[in-house]
Parts: C-alpha cells; sequence; structure tokens
C-alpha cells in the first residue's frame, strides 16, 4: 500500500472498527457489515476531512468502495497537478 | 477535534469499566457527526464513563423535547436551528419567501418560543439542560440587502432572546454563550448547504466541532480553580518597587500601564466570587505593605491573603500560601512575569497552572483575563464564597490563637463560642451541598463525584437524609462546611457520602455529626461506605481514631464505642492542650 492507500485504510479502520485489516483494499458497501447510509455518510465525511476535498454528490455512486473512493482521491490528485 | 479522532476515541471507550453517562440530544436537525463530536469530547471530560448520547427523530423538535422530558437521562442537550422556529426558515422547506409571510413566521416563532420556553422550565425541574441557541446565519427572507439590518430578522432575534432570558432564569439551565461560539467559529464557516440538503445535517465539520467541545464542556459544568497567586513587580503594577520606590510604581493611563489596572480589577472580582488572591513577591516586606495601601490601588489589598513578601525562592512562597489556604497544587494558578520564576515554580509543583504575564502586551493581558475567567468560572456564587477570604484569615488568627500543633479541645471550641448548625433540609436540595461534594478531596469518606442529576436522584430515596453542616464562631462563619447523605435501615444507618471542607478542620465537627446522626436517627449502628483515595488521609485519620483501628470498605461504628473512644479522645485532647 502507498501513502494514500494507508491513510484511507485509516478512515475506514475508524468508521468500521471490525473491519479485517486485511480485507480493507477489497471493501465494499456489500461486503462490510454496518456500512449503511449512516455510516457511508461518515466514512466520506472523514475522508473529506483527512484528504481536504470535496466529494461531489454527483460522484457518490462511486464511493460504495475501498477502490472507488481511492480511484477518485488518485483522479482529484491528477487534476489538482493539471 | 477531528471527526477520525472523534471515533478514534470512541473506539478506545468501549472498554471502560465505569458507569454510564447518558444525556439526550433534542434537536430538529439530523445530529449525525454533531453527535460523534459530541460523545468524544464527553468522554474526555467523564473519563471512566461510556457515554451514551440518545436523540429523537428528524425534523420533529417538539416530540424530541417531549422525548427528554421522558428520558432516563443525566442531562439533556437542546440544541435550536431557525428551522425549529419556523420551518419556513430552513432550505429544505418549500414554502414561499414573499414579504406578507415574514408577519406569519415571526408569530410562527413567537408562539414556539413560548412553547420552548415552557418546556424547558418543566425538564429543568427534573435535570440539568445545555442549551444552545440558532448558530446558523438567518436565511435571505427579507427584502433589504444583506448589508442593512431588517426588521424582520431584528424582531426574530428578539424572539430568541426571549428564550434565553427566560430560560436564564431556571437554576438548572446553562445556555451556550454566543460571543464564545462567535470567536471561535466564524460566522460564514458554519453553514455547510450540501450537507443540509442531502441529510439534514447543516453544519461545516468545523462548527460541529467548537459546539460539541463547547456543549460537553457546559453539559459537565465547570470546575473551577480555587486560589491564584500573583507576582506584584511587573504584574500587579508596572515597575520594579525596588528600584523605583512605592510612588513609582504605576497602572494608569499617563504611565501606559492601564492594562495592570485592568489585571488588579480582574482580580478584585475574582475576589468577590470567592477566589483565593494571595501574592508571591521577591521584594522587602515593608515596601509591599506600603504599596498595597496605596489608594488608588484597583482592588482592595484586603483580599489578597496571604502575602508572601521576601527573598526566598517562588516555590517556597507558594509552598506557605497554599499551607494557609490549605488547598491542593492543582487547585491553584500563579501568574508572574519571568519565566524563570515560572519554572521553578512548575518544577516544584508541576500541578499548578503557572501563566506568563504579558507585560508590556495590552492584547495579551486581555486575553489573560479571558483566560483566567474559564479557569475560575463557575455556574452560580454562594454565600460561602463571599466569606471565603475572611474565614481564612480568621481561621490563621485562630490557629496561631490554638497552637497549630495540637488538636482542638472542646474548651478552645466553648472560647471562641464555636456554633455548630445541623440541618437535613432535603426539598429543596440547596446547590452548595453537591458542590461540596464534587471538589472535596482531603475529608472525603470515598471521593465518589455525582452529577446533578444522580444527586437528586439518590435523594428521591425516601430512607435517604441529608445533613448540611454549617459552622461559625466568634472569628466570622464558614458557612456550609460538612455535607453527609444516607440512608436508614432499621437500626441501621448507612453513610454513602461524608466531605468537610478543609477549612472547618480542628474543630471537632467530624465528631458532633456522629453525635447527631446517633441522636436524630436513633440508631444503635452506622456503617460508612468507605474508600481509601490518594488524598483523603485526613478522614482516614479520624476514623482510625474512632474505630481504634484501620478504617476499611462498609466499617461499622456502634454507638457505644464511638462514644467511649470520643471521651477518652476529648480528654486526650485537654491533657495535649494543658
Amino acid at each position: 500500500m502507498d501513502e494514500k492507500e494507508l491513510r484511507l485504510a485509516e478512515c475506514f479502520l475508524a468508521v468500521f472498527p471490525g473491519i479485517n485489516t486485511d480485507e480493507i483494499a477489497k471493501a465494499c458497501s456489500t461486503s462490510v457489515q454496518g456500512w449503511d447510509s449512516v455510516a457511508n455518510v461518515t466514512l466520506l465525511a472523514v475522508v473529506e476531512e483527512e484528504f481536504g476535498v470535496n466529494l461531489e454528490g454527483e460522484d457518490l455512486a462511486r464511493f460504495d468502495s475501498f477502490s472507488g473512493i481511492l480511484s477518485y482521491l488518485r483522479d482529484a490528485e491528477k487534476c489538482t497537478w493539471t | 477535534m477531528k471527526l477520525i479522532e472523534a471515533l478514534a476515541i470512541l473506539k478506545s471507550m468501549r472498554t471502560r469499566k465505569g458507569g454510564t453517562f447518558a444525556c439526550f440530544l433534542a434537536a430538529g436537525l439530523n445530529p449525525l457527526h454533531l453527535k460523534t463530536l459530541l460523545s468524544a469530547e464527553l468522554s474526555q471530560l467523564f473519563r471512566d464513563h461510556i457515554i451514551d448520547i440518545q436523540d429523537g427523530l428528524y425534523d420533529d423538535f417538539f416530540g424530541n423535547l417531549d422525548r427528554l422530558a421522558e428520558a432516563d437521562v443525566e442531562a439533556g442537550i437542546v440544541l435550536i436551528e431557525w428551522s425549529d422556529l419556523d420551518p419556513r426558515l430552513g432550505i429544505r422547506s418549500p414554502a414561499r419567501w414573499i414579504p406578507s409571510e415574514c408577519a406569519d413566521i415571526l408569530s410562527t416563532a413567537a408562539g414556539r418560543a413560548l412553547r420552548i420556553q415552557c418546556m424547558l422550565e418543566e425538564i429543568s425541574q427534573r435535570l440539568p439542560v445545555v442549551l444552545c441557541l440558532p448558530t446558523l446565519p438567518v436565511p435571505p427572507i427579507s427584502f433589504v440587502p444583506g448589508w442593512q439590518t431588517s426588521s424582520f430578522e431584528l424582531d426574530l432575534r428578539a424572539i430568541v432572546q426571549s428564550i434565553s432570558s427566560k430560560a436564564s432564569q431556571c437554576a438548572q439551565v446553562r445556555i451556550l454563550s454566543a460571543q464564545r461560539i462567535d470567536l471561535v467559529s466564524p460566522l460564514r464557516e458554519r453553514l455547510e448547504v450540501e450537507s443540509e440538503v442531502l441529510t439534514g445535517f447543516p453544519y461545516r465539520l468545523p462548527h460541529a466541532s467548537a459546539l460539541a467541545a463547547l456543549l460537553a464542556s457546559l453539559t459537565r459544568g465547570p470546575i473551577a480553580k480555587k486560589g491564584l497567586i500573583t507576582d506584584l513587580d511587573d504584574t500587579l503594577w508596572r515597575g520594579i518597587l525596588g528600584e523605583v520606590g512605592v510612588e513609582g510604581i504605576s497602572w494608569d493611563l499617563d504611565h501606559h500601564s492601564q492594562m495592570h489596572a485592568f489585571y488588579q480589577r480582574f482580580l478584585g472580582a475574582l475576589a468577590s466570587e470567592g477566589v483565593l488572591i494571595g501574592v508571591a513577591s521577591k521584594n522587602e516586606r515593608s515596601l509591599v505593605e506600603e504599596a498595597l495601601q496605596r489608594e488608588d490601588l484597583a482592588l482592595s489589598s484586603t483580599t489578597i491573603f496571604p502575602v508572601e513578601a521576601g527573598w526566598g525562592s517562588k516555590s517556597q512562597a507558594v509552598a506557605r500560601i497554599l499551607k494557609t489556604w490549605n488547598v491542593g497544587p492543582d487547585s491553584v494558578v500563579f501568574v508572574d512575569d519571568s519565566p524563570l520564576e515560572l519554572a521553578e515554580v512548575k518544577a516544584s509543583y508541576p500541578q499548578v497552572e503557572c501563566i506568563q504575564f504579558p507585560t508590556k502586551d495590552s492584547a495579551s493581558v486581555y486575553d489573560l483575563t479571558l483566560r483566567l475567567r474559564d479557569l475560575f468560572g463557575k455556574s452560580a456564587i454562594f454565600e460561602e464564597d463571599t466569606i471565603r477570604i475572611e474565614s481564612i484569615r480568621c481561621s490563621s488568627v485562630a490557629t496561631e490563637f490554638s497552637d497549630a500543633a495540637t488538636p482542638t479541645s472542646a474548651d478552645f471550641l466553648e472560647g471562641v463560642e464555636a456554633q455548630i448548625t445541623f440541618d437535613f433540609t432535603q426539598t429543596p436540595l440547596d446547590p452548595r451541598g453537591l458542590e461540596l461534594v464534587n471538589k472535596t478531596n482531603q475529608f472525603n469518606l470515598n471521593g465518589k463525584r455525582y452529577t446533578e442529576s444522580s444527586w437528586r436522584n439518590y435523594f428521591l430515596n425516601p430512607e435517604s437524609f441529608l445533613l448540611l453542616v454549617s459552622y461559625r464562631d466568634k472569628f466570622g462563619p464558614l458557612g456550609k462546611i460538612a455535607v453527609l447523605g444516607g440512608r436508614r435501615n432499621g437500626k441501621k444507618l448507612t453513610i454513602d457520602t461524608w466531605v468537610m471542607s478543609c477549612r472547618a478542620f480542628s474543630r471537632r465537627i467530624e465528631y458532633k455529626c456522629l453525635e447527631e446522626l446517633f441522636e436524630k436517627f436513633e440508631v444503635a449502628e452506622i456503617e460508612l461506605d468507605y474508600s481509601k483515595t490518594e488524598r483523603n488521609a485526613p478522614l482516614r485519620e479520624f476514623l482510625g481514631k474512632t474505630l481504634g483501628t484501620d478504617p476499611s470498605p462498609g466499617c461499622i461504628i456502634s454507638r457505644g464505642a464511638f462514644e467511649v473512644r470520643s471521651e477518652i479522645l476529648e480528654k486526650a485532647q485537654e491533657v495535649m492542650n494543658g
């Protein structure tokens, strides 16, 4: 895991304390117990705060898995650089 | 506090072994992250407890107030936003904003405000309530431009003001300071429109965090420091007394030293609220005495006691002051302009809060007073607060008079015309009782602390009793200085709480308390819910003498044995006192 993945994993661990660390990279809303709408809002707020990004409403569909959020963060970083 | 930090705190809280601190958050908004942040802030303040924040239904403010009225919790937190006064004031409402609607909005808001006032009055009879009035900006309903205040907004704010004015008269309602939230959370950085639309949670995270911290502090209530020790030169006044003389020191506009007068006025205010003010100064004592008699001093020199002036170390002076006040170093703040002196005191007393006086920096002096206000702030002032310094001064005289090395005999107490008053009144509960229980460490049966709610619930038991003890002698009153709480069970009495102010030591008041209980309840035995704490050695020593052995949890004092041992101890003291 690179630094961004590690930071995102910390966010997942904070919101889903029971999650197995080995499974974070594959985590999605259907596989993680307790990933309901409230947990989703909390997760997105934690990610926004940690990464200083604003997760836009129209992209919400992407934010139902670790990989989806990670790819959004990587895309956002590219946009910042270009 | 960041949300991820709050979640980590809540995760670690789950392993706690203490009791549960339950409170109810009554709001019309979706509490979402505010609830998480508030739980974390409360868990930092109630370090042994598991925090349980209950809430009601979204968009049902008055229903949630009803739920709070029925809830089995320690405290209530009532959070009002504009849309709770009229839904048209919220973003999510589809209603029209036309000038002709404004009067109707005000009328609805006024009616709801009245209902809120009544409900707060009712709920606060049973529970302490923390009240937070709208913190979000008023939406742009009125037709005037944003830089002009509309009569609509003024009337709306007057309605909110009426809620707080009425609520502030309820003893158990604490209102969040609008000035403080304005200081820590800029108005334009509070509203999160997107979140409000999507989830019904209208706050940006930094604002929710600021609110949570303040609401948690209000919920716990202030734990005020007891005493302030101040330096003199370049602190209480500008100038070095030994160099410029009594007339050379200053605290006025002409000498650009007005902020020292401001500091003096602030100390005078603290003293009048019951805070102990002492002086630790490296100076000639006679010069200091002369300087403190200057008529233009902005605080009365009689409110300062003791004055430790000399050439020894500041930590030695602090030690003597702590002994005179008989308070622990963790209850004291030391203010000095010299970082070296602060470090020297801190090295000897790490628990003393040491603060540098920012000489020649007016803005920082002002900020210092804000900080001191937080450290010494309390929710109410009692009669005992107003007589504290005088009673310590008199105790000091009385101690010299009686010889500090030996316990006080009955003859001595008769000589000083000691009067002890016992008051068993339980309704209404005197708030001074809980204050004493929660701040007394040395003569404390078990160190147990109570919330306002748990204290009140304890005395709902018809078997319970409360004894408040007051003392005065020819040197003056000490006020209410001891509290005993317990239960009667047939021929046995159990004491669950027993504290006595350190100012009342060496007067045999503790013996008189037990005598009074045996007499009043006509019981043969008194059981004590005793626990050893780090600081309750004075109580342990008393129980050891009374029991003839080291006390243990649940120890029992029989009336017969108490009378015999009390008499022996009395005679022993008379012999020691000659």
